[in-house]
């Protein structure tokens, strides 16, 4: 049996991933303590639990946020609903979140250096979440043109 | 928006129903209600053509410019 690859399934992946990768961060919230433990016991550094603990906690919040917004963009898009300001919003909901991210993993790097590179990947994705904001915000533009135009 | 279409009164002048007009100027009734209640942000010189032949007027007829806080008084 031949399986054709299409724009359809293509959307059910990413929506069966985001869900996947939103139960994961949700069931993280579980396990953080038990991480930072294990991080602290295998580092060799001075223990940074109660730090590492906050931020993780910090961390997990927006990404749980950015991976909603996310799979409410998806529906939207299995919805034909592409180009509307809904999307928009998501988009600008997920660029902060990356913002808020890249903020808390700043104040771990007073602690670790390493997190300062964390941070940087955070505010870099932000960056380019917020420029594809901006085009979807002027293809809502032009589409609101269009469609009043007649 | 400082354009202000008067399709209704073109309309009351000529006798004209809203659906009747729709179909002689080949848009959809919905198309319609946006450009007379002033929703629309821009006319096709097509379909202000076919105004104008229908209900035999002017463009000028139909669209007015009114300067900004000057609507609705």
């Amino acid at each position: 049996m031949e399986l054709k690859w299409d724009k359809t399934r293509s959307l059910t992946l990413s929506r069966i991933l985001t869900a996947a990768a939103l139960a994961v961060a949700a069931a993280a919230l579980f396990c953080i303590p038990v991480a930072a433990q294990w991080y602290d016991a295998v580092s060799e550094r001075a223990p940074i639990y109660v730090q590492l603990t906050t931020c993780l906690y910090l961390t997990d919040l927006p990404v749980l946020l950015a991976l909603w917004e996310l799979l409410k963009m998806l529906s939207n898009i299995a919805a034909q609903k592409i180009f509307v300001s809904g999307n928009e919003r998501c988009l600008r909901v997920i660029s902060w979140c990356c913002f808020a991210v890249a903020a808390v993993w700043c104040v771990l790097g007073f602690w670790r250096k390493l997190a300062f590179f964390v941070a940087f990947i955070a505010v870099f994705a932000g960056l380019i979440v917020r420029v594809v904001k901006n085009l979807v915000a002027m293809a809502v533009t032009l589409r609101e043109e269009n469609d009043y135009t007649i | 928006m400082p354009i202000i279409v008067n399709l209704d009164v073109m309309m009351a002048k000529r006798k004209m129903s809203a659906g009747e007009l729709a179909e002689r100027i080949d848009i959809t009734p919905a198309n319609l209600s946006i450009l007379k209640n002033n929703k629309a942000k821009a006319v096709r010189f097509s379909t202000l053509e076919a105004i104008c032949r229908e209900l035999d007027c002017q463009p000028g007829d139909v669209l007015e410019y009114v300067r900004d806080g000057e609507e609705g008084g």
